[in-house]
């Protein structure tokens, strides 16, 4: 069975808004983030371990405030205290992470399903955020990443890169279609290709 | 608008935060036999001074941690904040 992704109906792919007398190479390029892995890890408060002996797929887990490890393909975002988001394209990551992540310490929650993830990229995918989010996107790093709003919609960004800009908006699933809507309508003013 | 410092997460805009009442309340002990007036002053009954208050805020749309703010209510100045199992 082939699952139906949150905007699989919604995204449209073309080339929108103002893009007259532009390259397209310049423009922002807007698209769904499909088939990726998303686990919630939580360590219990009863906990003892040390999170600083675990890693996975060779990352620490940092206990540092709104950052991000990463390789290749897999992602570690650091979402709460005791708790992170591990994004990646391994088919076997839960495996992997229930191997180093055993039961009596940590709870592991597949929400891959329950998130729609948008992934906007772009010399001006900062201007676009700062439309409806208050972080200070001027002082944003690689490998940062926060949870907060846009437009009264709660969502965690994640800066994948910076050459160029690339973030990757992570959403619930349910407000997937309005939360795309915004972006697309804040990207029209300087032309976005829908991938 | 304001900017709140989260102990987790640091300096974040008023938008992310919900608060969530006074910071001095206690539950009266489990067990402990209480009168009616003593069970309202815990449910109903509230300070609102003018001035310096201990507030409790949540981080609901960042890392969705409560904590304690200490902020004057008449020019919503913020003091301090702490983790709840930290003194204000």
């Amino acid at each position: 069975m082939t699952a139906i992704t949150p905007l699989e109906f919604i995204h449209k792919k073309g080339i929108f808004g103002d893009h007259q007398k532009k390259n397209e190479s310049d423009l922002l390029r807007i698209s769904e983030v499909k088939n990726s892995t998303i686990i919630q890890l939580v360590q219990h408060k009863t906990s003892k371990i040390n999170i600083n002996d675990i890693k996975i797929e060779g990352l620490e887990i940092s206990t540092k405030s709104s950052t991000v490890k990463s390789n290749k393909e897999t992602r570690i975002l650091w979402n709460a205290p005791r708790t992170w988001l591990i994004i990646s394209n391994k088919e076997n990551i839960i495996k992997i992470i229930e191997k180093n992540c055993k039961e009596i310490d940590f709870a592991i929650t597949d929400i891959s399903h329950s998130r729609a993830v948008i992934q906007i990229k772009g010399d001006q995918a900062r201007e676009v955020l700062k439309k409806g989010s208050p972080i200070n996107f001027n002082e944003f790093e690689v490998n940062k990443c926060v949870g907060t709003i846009f437009h009264g919609i709660n969502l965690v960004i994640d800066l994948i890169s910076d050459d160029p800009d690339t973030f990757n908006l992570l959403v619930l699933r349910s407000f997937g279609e309005s939360f795309y809507h915004h972006i697309t309508d804040a990207a029209l003013e300087f032309g976005y290709v829908g991938v | 608008m304001l900017e709140i410092k989260c102990p987790y997460c640091g300096k974040r805009s008023q938008n992310e935060f919900s608060y969530g009442g006074d910071a001095n309340i206690k539950r009266p002990e489990l067990g402990k036999e209480i009168s009616d007036s003593e069970w309202d002053n815990f449910v109903y009954f509230r300070k609102n001074p003018r001035g310096k208050h201990s507030e409790l805020w949540h981080h609901v749309a960042g890392c969705r941690q409560w904590f304690k703010v200490s902020r004057d209510t008449s020019t919503h100045e913020i003091f301090k904040t702490s983790k709840l199992n930290e003194e204000l």
